[in-house]
């Protein structure tokens, strides 16, 4: 249960006709770092033209550059961030964040966590973790690079995020996932059904550890760049049922998350979830959960 | 925490820090908000702004020291687009690059490097007559701390 054909028939299946597709490079700017520094004028000065992500308020398509955008003063002086478009939709779906405390439970490389700090406007708390220690160095460069003052960062797994003994307003579960075939080469050839529910299964413990930390009031949105529903709709619907989790509607770019996937039938609350296919941007996932609320 | 107060004498500047809110991991010194002194446990990896590391008996300060000491009274040079980008690629700073001096221009001392917009690109040590009478070809700061180190650590 493997190669290019036996995933493409599967999104055939789920109603998408599968195209090769190149997404655009993008950026997003850090509101708090440029201010007043009329940044657009600074990066068109330097040969850099930008085009607002419609969907996005802090987010641009780089349209044409003269120079590499990760190598100008502005991105070293931590004015933008190099962020792929729809991996910047995930922190936007929290409402006000700024003196709260918030969780980015597998945070490097720390596009996502720059961008929470950015929200909060580096006020509150904002702890990130991440299992694999190497990769906390380029997250800690990015910190400095983006004058982030509010992080505290672990090298630890999101399953033992309970050992912190905190509780978040707000939860990012940007969770280990398969990935998909625009981000990654051979995507095709190196992932099997296997692996899929491998990650399904370890997000499902994640989820479960997070719910532990998240306050009875608090958000906590989930994403991948799967564009596997065992590790998307399927996974929400078994949130739903099993965490008291409820589904939160959201108004972000995206299509319906699908409730009917090979033959089952999920919760009809999934379709308030959020599913990318490739396409401008890569693929992705999101949903926004809350503590069920007890009506009885 | 002494070598961040020491380090910021060199360049002319003052800095005022809260022992309470500064930790020392391992050689490296981290400023703490009130609410992250309140949460945040030992065995951090990475904690409020990051102020610089000693190493080998030298203080290697972050650029956010830089940033934070450039806000204040410090040595600084305010140098024009051109020198600014050769600075941070690593090179040092020829008078004719120089549009505006701060505080001290003695040879030996440290100086901030900042572009025309004020933002700070890192810092030197004056190495040639900062004078506006001096030859423009002369060199007169040498690059020791550039933010184009971002990029050289990822290589």
């Amino acid at each position: 249960m493997s190669g290019k054909e036996f995933f493409v028939d599967r999104y055939r299946q789920l109603g998408w006709e599968f195209a090769d597709v190149q997404p655009r490079q993008a950026i997003r700017i850090n509101s708090v770092n440029s201010k007043g520094k009329n940044l657009e004028e600074r990066l068109r000065a330097i040969g850099v033209t930008l085009e607002k992500i419609p969907f996005l308020e802090t987010g641009y398509w780089v349209r044409s550059s003269k120079v590499s955008v990760g190598a100008t003063a502005e991105y070293l002086l931590g004015l933008y961030s190099i962020q792929e478009a729809a991996a910047q939709i995930p922190a936007t779906l929290f409402s006000g964040l700024r003196g709260k405390t918030v969780l980015d439970a597998c945070a490097a490389p720390g596009g996502k966590t720059l961008q929470l700090a950015d929200l909060m406007g580096n006020t509150g708390v904002l702890v990130a973790l991440d299992v694999k220690k190497g990769r906390l160095v380029a997250l800690s460069n990015h910190l400095e690079r983006c004058h982030v003052s509010n992080a505290v960062v672990y090298g630890m797994d999101a399953r033992q995020v309970s050992r912190l003994k905190l509780k978040f307003d707000g939860i990012l579960l940007d969770v280990p996932c398969s990935g998909n075939f625009v981000g990654e080469r051979d995507w095709f050839k190196r992932r099997t059904l296997a692996d899929v529910r491998r990650n399904a299964k370890l997000q499902r413990e994640i989820l479960t550890e997070a719910v532990e930390c998240l306050r009875d009031d608090g958000e906590l949105v989930y994403s991948t760049c799967s564009l596997e529903p065992e590790e998307n709709e399927v996974n929400m619907d078994w949130a739903v049922k099993h965490l008291g989790l409820q589904i939160e509607e959201v108004d972000c770019y995206g299509k319906k998350g699908l409730t009917a996937v090979f033959g089952s039938q999920l919760d009809v609350t999934v379709e308030r979830c959020r599913r990318i296919w490739p396409g401008e941007t890569q693929g992705f996932f999101v949903c926004k959960l809350k503590k069920a609320v007890n009506t009885q | 925490m002494k070598a961040v107060v020491r380090f910021a004498f060199q360049l002319g500047a003052k800095i005022v820090l809260n022992a309470d809110f500064v930790v020392d991991k391992a050689g490296r010194y981290f400023l703490l908000s009130e609410a992250l002194q309140k949460v945040a446990r030992k065995d951090f990896y990475y904690v409020g702004t990051y102020l610089g590391k000693v190493k080998n008996g030298k203080f290697f300060p972050s650029f956010n020291l830089l940033a934070m000491l450039a806000r204040g009274e410090a040595n600084k040079i305010v140098v024009e687009k051109k020198a600014a980008w050769l600075f941070i690629c690593g090179r040092d700073v020829f008078r004719k690059g120089v549009m505006a001096v701060r505080g001290s221009r003695k040879k030996g001392d440290h100086t901030l490097v900042l572009n025309e917009f004020g933002e700070c690109l890192g810092f030197g040590k004056i190495i040639g007559s900062l004078d506006e009478a001096a030859k423009r070809s002369e060199l007169v700061v040498r690059n020791v701390s550039d933010i184009g180190d971002f990029l050289r650590r990822e290589s």
